[in-house]
């Protein structure tokens, strides 16, 4: 049910993407990324469209990371910083992290070829039911992303509602 | 992580994999996968003739003006590939790839050499003034407009014909008439070179470029005085 995808950039490198709805241990999970016991990033699924999304900031994440320029502090609060289409770091995680009333959680974890992962070990500590990473796409809130990315009709005259969300993401240094 | 991986993984040896489809003066182009996408990899190259420093701030502006004309283009409505991602230490831009288009240079070329519907040329034609236009209401100028650089994705019926602008390289925002005649010269040099006994078809696309926006007269002023000056030029040798 979760989605294991290897970053062509950086082949060392996998990402694997795991969903999970009616969730009730929200605030011991975040706090178990807090500290380090959940080794990855826990994102409020309503601000994802779709799992491209996150592999385009995990890649962001990797190659920032390798070469020493993350603005954040670890590889996981650098995937959500890099899902926001502001610089500001605050900001990001209150949009994209989850917050203890929420009761679905979209997990990212970004693993070495050589490190052993053990997503049972995961799939344990959440209280709640693990669905299809596609199914995402049920969870999304399309008006509050259109608002927050500011994503105007005329664009999605030029493609999806994807399109616009990962061309924002990847140009935002600039933008 | 060892340190020799970090070395040789990432672009450099993703490119050497990927399959390259253009060698330019400034930049290679490749096309390749990325996360699971079919993309087009544009890697601008150092210069050895610069200075060092000088070099990498131009090829730095290059790709940073590329991709935000390429966003403020996407926001009006105005077709451009998507950006996936960008390396600004190795100065790569990873696009959407265009799938199932041909260039309008070689899509006229064709046209002309088959000799049919030229009905069909007139509708390109008027759909290329049009995008200008709204591309110049955004004071996105180009800086190298040519028929080879518009996608013509087929497919699309006569009516809703769908055309993509790319390598916005040498683009920059101006709301000044002049750049935006320049801008129009350019092409009007590029495309009746490229193309013969186009300069009635060239004229038509004027026409829909000055029907497609308000500001277009100050513009086309503009166009008429660089033209008088570019045939001065030519004049005096
Ligand atoms: N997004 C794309 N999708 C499909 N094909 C593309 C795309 N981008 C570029 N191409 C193809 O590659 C060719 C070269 O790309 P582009 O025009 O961006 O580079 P260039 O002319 O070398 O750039 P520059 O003028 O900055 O040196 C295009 O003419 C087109 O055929
Ligand atoms: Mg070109």
């Amino acid at each position: 049910m979760h989605l294991t995808q290897v970053l062509e950039l950086f082949p060392e490198y996998t990402v694997t993407q795991l969903l999970f709805k009616d969730v009730k241990n929200t605030t011991e999970l975040r706090k178990m990324a807090v500290n380090g016991e959940i080794k990855g990033a826990l994102i409020n699924p309503s601000m994802v469209v779709d799992s491209f999304q996150i592999l385009v900031a995990a890649n962001k994440a990797v190659h920032l990371h390798k070469n020493g320029k993350m603005k954040t502090r670890s590889l996981y609060s650098e995937i959500i910083f890099n899902l926001s289409p502001t610089n500001n770091i605050s900001e990001a995680f209150k949009r994209f992290g989850i917050s203890d009333s929420d009761s679905a959680v979209h997990i990212v974890l970004v693993h070495n070829k050589d490190e052993i992962l053990n997503i049972n070990d995961i799939i344990l500590k959440v209280d709640g039911q693990q669905i299809a990473v596609d199914r995402v796409s049920d969870l999304t809130d399309v008006a509050k992303i259109k608002k927050l990315y500011k994503v105007a009709p005329l664009e999605e005259k030029c493609g999806s509602l994807l399109d616009a969300v990962v061309c924002r993401m990847a140009t935002k240094d600039v933008a | 992580m060892a340190h020799s991986d970090s070395v040789k993984a990432g672009v450099p040896s993703y490119l050497k994999e990927a399959q390259m489809i253009k060698q330019g003066a400034e930049a290679r182009v490749y096309r390749g996968t990325f996360l699971g996408r079919s993309v087009v990899i544009k890697e601008r190259f150092t210069k050895l003739y610069r200075h060092p420093e000088v070099d990498e701030k131009l090829t730095r502006r290059r790709t940073t003006q590329e991709v935000r004309s390429i966003l403020r283009c996407r926001r009006a409505g105005i077709n451009a590939p998507v950006v996936y991602f960008v390396d600004y230490t190795t100065h790569c831009i990873f696009l959407e790839d265009i799938i199932h288009s041909v260039s309008v240079r070689d899509h006229i070329a064709s046209a002309q050499a088959s000799e049919q519907n030229p009905q069909h040329l007139q509708t390109l034609v008027d759909k290329i003034g049009e995008i200008l236009a709204q591309m110049h209401d955004e004071d996105v100028i180009h800086g190298d407009l040519t028929t080879s650089n518009m996608l013509l994705v087929s497919g699309a019926e006569d009516h809703n014909m769908k055309l993509v602008l790319i390598d916005f390289g040498l683009s920059y925002i101006s709301a000044l008439p002049e750049d935006k005649g320049v801008d129009l010269y350019v092409l009007e040099k590029a495309f009746l070179s490229t193309h013969p006994k186009t300069e009635t078809l060239f004229e038509r696309l004027l026409k829909s470029y000055t029907a497609s926006s308000k500001k277009s007269p100050a513009v086309i002023k503009k166009l008429d005085e660089v033209r008088l000056r570019g045939r001065k030029r030519s004049m005096v040798g």
